[in-house]
């Protein structure tokens, strides 16, 4: 109960078994998404109302099991034993019932209301599997309800098993795999040091268990609760214990055969792989049908995108003509010029790249959901192992040739945290398209053939930067005993649930708004007001005396005051690197403005480039800009995922700081060669 | 008496033994590899994870991890 009298129940279950699903589906867009306290998990929380009652949901982080393995394990399980939740809904997978009802297993022993949800009906239906759940019913004495989470209009016995659950306050009968541990002589011995010991929510049973398998925190807790005179025998008993997790993983399964025994009729079916999935995981093919696979992918993400980006660039024509509206009924000029040049602007800089956001999430949570995403990892997997990552790093990767942001909101089927975060450090190097829009055009004015040789020494040095970046934060992020190899679900294609799925990329299109924009009104804000001036000739501003100032500096990187501006505003977004050399060059413009959509170029630009820039100044400023942040959107994003603003801000200063060192080098190397 | 790892497409054999650190251990528990359980070898390509089947679940292993896996063949 929360003390607003809503009910809680905590979303308990394995990986792919619909665990989202079922929470989205119950709250809607009603979820709030922050992070578990002190840990960058993220945490999910969502409401609804039932026959008048409220309720709380707590989708908590998918696991296989409740040991003390990683961060999602152990906040799974303090939760769950703390009794925060009034009743905990376990799922597991009805067309692998065996396997997913682990979870059950390894939660049986703590002492909190519980029904189980045989999810994915309709697969097990389809691969024909016919199940009885009043049988497992009746042993496990909680409500047991066979259903599926994608058929919204069937939520019926959901409501019912919840219902049933918290007036009858059921819990799990746990007798069955009691007497299958006592067939363990190490279960035997603990259970008789430390009795009846337990704590409010977590029987002695539960402790003994865990201790058998040689969890530390458990141990730890029960140390201290023991009597001294019985510490060193707890002790030396857990310690003499070898391969206890499997002992008791047996016991579990044991259990489980015996809980679903007679109650599911499985006709044998052949273990083949399909047409598909032998091309995709072939020895020489495989490879080459996940990056068309992906490539294919980016390009159907711009077709639902195509909407939001012409509605972003339509209300990005609004600014001129209503500064220009303003001023005329007496405005302010200050007051016009944060509502055209901040407000407007970033809503629609925020707009257009949310379309990309809308369309990778759906094209790829629709690869995921069909089970595509599993092959990737299974094909890449070698290979990204060298830079601490898993397979499924490499989707990210590919899409940050187009766009970063989407990118960064790509990781999130990356299951590993450090993985993730190392992932999107990675992806930074990747020139976006933004990037490319730019940097072959300053290439070809400057260098004219001579820009495909720039192109291949950049894709170059990209590679170089990954494998560098690779090394210098994964020690950190990915250590080294962390780096287990792969151990993964290769689940059955699903067909595509389009309604849950349009439920999920709605809520995370929403979420990515809502943070995206707020970072990029207070980064262009102050930029912005860093480059006002009241009588509008820019070269008074505080930011164009500050980058005079410091131009000696900026020159051991090859870069004047004006070049390093516009290096700077190309962290808000690349495309603005010439917008904001026009602005400056020419005096036409505001520098927010230009920096974000890099239109209203002065029509003599490539002249006044050519006058004012040295060939190694045009050299380093082509290096600083490809390899900078890549855009405050990106940087938002990357928060948005990692949950941690310092490794987000680390990487943002990292990557500052790169850029100009190879600003620097491809300066003085250019030196040497003009 | 044979490693996964050594297992060739298309057998199939219970597990005898699970090695490996207690994490290792774990993890290949909680996703339904124990002694005494069947389990079949879908595809096993060098330099590639293993995949096998077990428990109706197709799952994909590290190949050098698999090494921590005793099975004995069976048809």
């Amino acid at each position: 109960m929360t003390d607003k009298n809503e009910t809680v129940i905590a979303l308990l279950s394995q990986p792919n078994s619909g665990k989202s699903t079922l929470f989205n589906a119950l709250t809607g867009l009603k979820q709030h998404v922050g992070n578990w306290p002190g840990k960058t998990v993220e945490q999910k929380e969502g409401t609804f109302e039932y026959e008048g009652k409220k309720y709380v949901v707590a989708d908590l982080p998918g696991t296989y099991s409740l040991s003390a393995n990683s961060d999602e394990e152990m906040i799974t399980r303090d939760y769950i034993a703390s009794g925060k939740a009034d009743v905990v809904c376990i799922l597991a997978d009805s067309s692998q019932l065996e396997r997913s009802l682990y979870m059950l297993s390894d939660f049986a022993g703590i002492e909190v209301p519980c029904f189980l949800i045989l999810n994915m009906s309709d697969v097990a239906k389809d691969q024909g599997k016919l199940i009885k759940p009043a049988d497992i019913e009746s042993r496990l004495g909680i409500p047991v309800v066979l259903f599926s989470a994608t058929d919204k209009k069937d939520y019926k016995p959901f409501y019912t098993a919840l219902t049933a659950a918290i007036e009858g306050q059921t819990k799990l009968k746990r007798d069955g795999l009691e007497a299958k541990y006592k067939q363990l002589p190490e279960y035997v011995n603990i259970k008789q040091i430390i009795g009846d010991l337990n704590d409010e929510h977590r029987s002695s049973m539960w402790l003994a268990v865990k201790s058998v398998e040689g969890d530390a925190p458990v141990i730890a807790q029960v140390k201290a609760k023991l009597d001294s005179s019985k510490r060193t025998e707890f002790e030396q008993a857990v310690n003499s214990i070898d391969k206890g997790v499997v002992k008791t993983g047996e016991c579990k399964f044991a259990w489980i055969d015996e809980v679903i025994e007679g109650s599911v009729d499985t006709k044998k079916k052949s273990v083949e792989m399909g047409k598909f999935d032998r091309l995709i995981t072939h020895k020489f093919w495989g490879k080459a049908v996940v990056v068309i696979t992906i490539l294919l992918g980016l390009i159907a993400s711009f077709i639902p995108a195509l909407p939001f980006m012409g509605i972003g660039s339509a209300i990005g024509m609004i600014p001129a003509p209503l500064n220009d509206y303003l001023i005329s009924i007496g405005c302010p000029g200050f007051i016009a010029a944060i509502l055209c040049d901040v407000l407007i602007t970033c809503f629609s800089f925020v707009i257009q790249m949310l379309g990309f956001v809308f369309g990778v999430t759906l094209v790829f949570g629709l690869l995921e959901e069909i089970g595509v995403m599993a092959r990737i990892s299974y094909v890449f997997d070698n290979t990204m192992a060298k830079l601490g990552l898993q397979g499924k790093s490499v989707m990210p990767f590919l899409i940050s040739f187009g766009c970063t942001m989407g990118g960064a909101a790509g990781t999130r089927v990356i299951d590993n945290w450090g993985q993730k975060v190392l992932t999107i450090a990675l992806a930074w190097a990747i020139p976006c398209g933004a990037a490319w829009a730019v940097v072959p055009m300053l290439s070809t004015l400057f260098f004219g053939p001579g820009a495909a040789a720039i192109i291949a020494v950049i894709l170059v040095v990209m590679i170089l930067h990954m494998w560098l970046t690779a090394k210098i934060f994964g020690r950190s992020l990915v250590k080294p005993e962390n780096r287990c190899g792969m151990i993964m679900e290769l689940p059955p294609y699903h067909k595509p649930k389009w309604g849950a799925l349009f439920r999920y990329v709605l809520g995370r299109t929403k979420e990515t708004f809502l943070r995206s924009f707020k970072v990029v009104l207070i980064v262009a804000f102050v930029f912005w007001l860093l480059s006002y001036t009241a009588s509008g000739d820019a070269a008074g501003s505080i930011l164009f005396k500050a980058g005079q100032a410091i131009e000696p500096v900026t020159m051991l990187f090859g870069m004047k005051w004006q070049t390093f501006t516009a290096f700077i505003a190309s962290s808000l977004g690349k495309e603005g690197a010439l917008g904001v050399l026009s602005t400056i060059y020419s005096g036409v413009g505001t520098i927010t403005v230009g920096s974000m959509k890099g239109a209203a170029v002065a029509a003599n630009l490539n002249d006044l480039l050519i006058a004012n820039i040295s060939k190694p100044e045009a050299l380093a400023f082509i290096f600083a800009i490809t390899f900078n942040m890549p855009c405050i959107v990106a940087l938002a994003a990357t928060y948005q995922e990692t949950h941690s603003a310092k490794w987000t801000s680390i990487i943002a200063g990292y990557y500052t700081a790169t850029a100009l060192v190879l600003a620097g080098i491809a300066y003085h190397v250019g030196l040497l060669i003009w | 008496m044979k490693k996964l790892a050594q297992m060739k497409q298309g057998q199939t054999g219970v597990v005898t033994a699970i090695n490996g650190d207690a994490r290792y251990m774990s993890r290949i528990t909680s996703i339904g590899i124990t002694p005494g359980c069947t389990i079949s070898i879908v595809k096993n390509d060098k330099n590639r994870p293993v995949i096998v089947y077990t428990r109706d679940t197709m799952i994909a292993l590290n190949e050098k991890e698999c090494n921590n896996i005793e099975v004995q063949e069976g048809s």
